[in-house]
């Protein structure tokens, strides 16, 4: 059984369907995940890898797109399920402690407010000429 | 990857059915295509959500967006059948006080 699973790839949307596809082989070979935690974890990870896409966009026009790469690893063990994604582009510019909900007639925004909710900890830091974000789920004991 | 299945009931009522996931990659075409239908004078829509499986924030500003298209035009926009994977995306949003899921199509413009 495997506990662990690493993707690299360009920083597009497409990536995010290669990201969904590889948590769902993740979660065949670890069948005591629950429901409700496969569901909060790949919620925020699919919100904290769109974001990384739209900076890749906003931030690197007029280079070519999908020339950031990103690096995903993805771990399980008995109480946690943690994910560690890093991209080589210019810093992102987040204060994940000024996040709010916006309200709900608001189109965007919402991304890394749900991201931050659905997690037990969302961590971001710029390091070593990297965007590097921390994942953290709590296994709730079925 | 997600489709979207498209119909019109005897009502006059827009039916919208993604199916699969509903994600950044396919919000945009999601949105297009309950505004096209609006825009055609269908501006009653239930997004049938029971064959949804995934959700994420591009996929409910696609729903805001296509709410507003529809009340705008004199019409409203409900979803219908969402999972309790997918529900819990609204709840975590507090989309659900806009949005409140209904549990059934032919049911979703009843009151």
């Amino acid at each position: 059984m495997s506990d662990r699973v690493t993707i690299g790839a360009p920083a597009t949307p497409a990536s995010i369907e290669l990201v969904q596809t590889a948590l769902a082989t993740l979660w065949e070979q670890q069948p005591g995940v629950t429901a409700r935690d496969r569901m909060r974890f790949e919620t925020a990870l699919v919100e904290v890898v769109g974001n990384v896409v739209e900076h890749a966009y906003a931030l690197d026009q007029g280079t070519t797109p999908g020339s950031r790469q990103l690096e995903l690893e993805i771990s399980v063990d008995d109480s946690t399920i943690i994910a560690l994604l890093s991209d080589d582009g210019r810093p992102a510019d987040i204060d994940l402690g000024a996040v709010t909900m916006p309200d709900p007639e608001a189109e965007s925004g919402r991304g890394l407010a749900l991201a931050i909710a659905a997690l037990d900890d969302l961590r971001y830091v710029h390091a070593d000429g990297r965007n590097q974000w921390t994942l953290i789920c709590v296994r709730v004991r079925p | 990857m997600s489709e979207f299945d498209v119909r019109t009931t005897d009502d006059g009522v827009g039916v919208v059915t993604p199916r699969g996931r509903l994600t950044m990659v396919t919000a945009r075409r999601f949105r297009e295509v309950i505004t096209e239908l609006v825009a055609a004078g269908t501006t009653r829509v239930v997004v049938d959500l029971a064959e949804t499986t995934f959700l994420d924030s591009s996929a409910l500003g696609a729903l805001v967006g296509g709410l507003k298209a529809a009340r705008l035009a004199g019409g409203d926009l409900r979803i219908a059948r969402p999972t309790p994977a997918v529900l819990s995306v609204f709840e975590l949003t507090n989309m659900d006080r806009v949005l409140r899921p209904r549990d059934s199509v032919e049911g979703a413009f009843d009151v």
